[in-house]
């Protein structure tokens, strides 16, 4: 079994790796973000980065992981009922920032941790950057 | 006792504008904080109103250093959401731009570096050899900063003479070897003045996801190009040159390795060009729905696009951008704490940071 093929398993996953857009991904529902960041440690994984998404209407946002294994670019989905989600900067350092930036463009809470502004110089209010208004 | 010192906005050593207030005991640096942001342009959001012609061109201001990476990268994601497949000579022409932007990139970088180690003569030799890069580049493209060489499916302009670029380069690397690859591989001065400085471990570089150059220094013997080729990369043979020490000096001695690795590339590029079209000569391109991600070896480190499509719509619902200045920068923190103060700004500068990349 290949490294890649042995990280659903680790998470608890029976969905298998779909191939698509350059991206190998992994959805699975039940996934927890601190697992999988925990697992991505233990593998030797880089942290690439998160990508938020705002979906349409009421649906949300999305946020997408990215780790690279050996060249190989994994995603993981994750889609927020609410406006947050678990931190994983104290479990990997390199997520430090692009939390702080979907904090200030998407207003999404990762939980667990303080913020200081990163991109916007003036003003409080988070989410006035990439998020649309009054959605 | 311990005291501030606000570094920046107006950076000692670079153009561009951040600032890093630095807690001192004496000369000693004990801890750092980074600020970012004094050149947000909002441009992934911008990207949202540009068609999949406007948004190239967009996309390729993001940097004034690397923009044909940038819209390499665009393009090859794009691609993937088209389904059209550029043709090999393309592929090619895209490998040679790509390793003279490396050139005049870490060449730019070489000079400012030497400006910074007080040795101005270096500074003023890498900016003349600089000039001549940006000559071959405007030679190809008609551009000495946005190339506009990219486009869905191929490039816009042809090499139509590679032999007479070739020995453009050539020239191009005997000087190289010549001056600035002895100076930075053997120079006494550059040894004292960057070796033990800015030292980011092996493990820090790992757990802050630094990428290029300043993780091959400091013994993380990625790239891109070498683990998950595109364009014509597979076909190239190349080292990946890797330094353990994680000083200023490995991060040198990388770059000025790399410099002899982007010549190499160049005459194999060069040389063994496929005949044959330089698109696939689609006037009107199919966007289907869905997400596709590219990444590239930038000569700053890992570029990756995500690029979200709805069919029929001229515009992508999203684009976001990872630049490799946004991985390295929260490691200048690691590298400075313990430093004296009069390091900080070659420390800095030595990681070669883009804020304009890092703020898009």
């Amino acid at each position: 079994m290949s490294l890649i093929d042995s990280i659903p398993e680790k998470l608890g996953s029976t969905e298998p790796w779909v191939e698509k857009g350059g991206v190998h991904w992994l959805t699975a529902s039940a996934l927890n973000v601190r697992d999988l960041a925990r697992t991505m440690n233990a593998m030797q994984a880089r942290f690439v980065t998160i990508t938020a998404y705002q979906l349409p209407g009421e649906e949300g946002l999305r946020l997408e992981y990215h780790w690279d294994l050996d060249g190989q670019l994994l995603g993981f989905p994750f889609v927020l009922t609410g406006n947050s989600i678990e931190s994983i900067y104290d479990l990997c350092e390199a997520a430090d920032w692009i939390e702080r930036e979907i904090h200030e463009g998407f207003a999404v809470d990762f939980l667990g941790r303080e913020y200081e502004p990163l991109l916007l110089r003036q003003g409080d209010k988070p989410g006035v950057n990439l998020r649309e208004e009054d959605e | 006792m311990s005291y501030k010192i606000p570094m920046g906005p107006y950076h000692p050593a670079l153009e561009e504008p951040y600032k890093l207030d630095l807690i001192c005991a004496g000369e000693t640096v004990q801890d750092a904080k980074l600020h970012i942001g004094f050149n947000f342009r909002g441009i992934e959001h911008l990207a949202e109103s540009r068609n999949y012609i406007q948004v190239i061109a967009l996309m390729e201001r993001v940097c004034g250093i690397c923009s044909n990476i940038h819209t390499l990268t665009l393009c090859q994601a794009m691609e993937g959401l088209t389904g059209l497949t550029p043709p090999p000579r393309a592929l090619y022409i895209r490998v040679v731009v790509a390793e003279l932007e490396r050139l005049h990139s870490h060449v730019l970088w070489a000079g400012i570096a030497a400006k910074l180690m007080g040795f101005k003569t270096m500074f003023m030799t890498c900016f003349e050899l600089r000039e001549k890069v940006m000559d071959v580049l405007q030679i190809i493209s008609g551009n000495r900063v946005n190339y506009s060489m990219n486009r869905i499916g191929g490039v816009n302009r042809d090499i139509t003479d590679p032999l007479s670029i070739l020995k453009m380069v050539e020239a191009l690397e005997a000087e190289m070897f010549r001056t600035v690859i002895p100076i930075f591989t053997t120079s006494t001065t550059a040894r004292l003045r960057c070796a033990g400085i800015g030292v980011l471990t092996h493990e820090k570089a790992v757990s802050c996801g630094v990428v290029g150059p300043n993780a091959r220094a400091s013994g993380v013997p990625q790239d891109l190009r070498r683990a998950a080729p595109y364009a014509a990369y597979s076909e190239m043979e190349f080292d990946v040159p890797v330094q353990q020490e994680g000083d200023v000096r490995a991060r040198l001695l990388v770059r000025a390795l790399e410099i002899m690795e982007s010549c190499k590339i160049l005459r194999q590029a060069l040389t063994k060009m496929p005949p044959g079209e330089i698109h696939t000569g689609d006037s009107k391109i199919a966007f289907v729905t869905g997400t596709a991600t590219s990444r590239v070896e930038a000569p700053r480190g890992e570029v990756m696009y995500s690029v979200s499509w709805k069919e029929y719509s001229r515009n992508p619902s999203r684009v976001h951008v990872r630049t490799p200045t946004f991985a390295n920068m929260p490691a200048i923190r690691w590298m400075v704490i313990g430093a004296r103060l009069a390091d900080t700004p070659l420390i800095q500068a030595s990681i070669d940071p883009c804020y304009s990349c890092t703020d898009r």
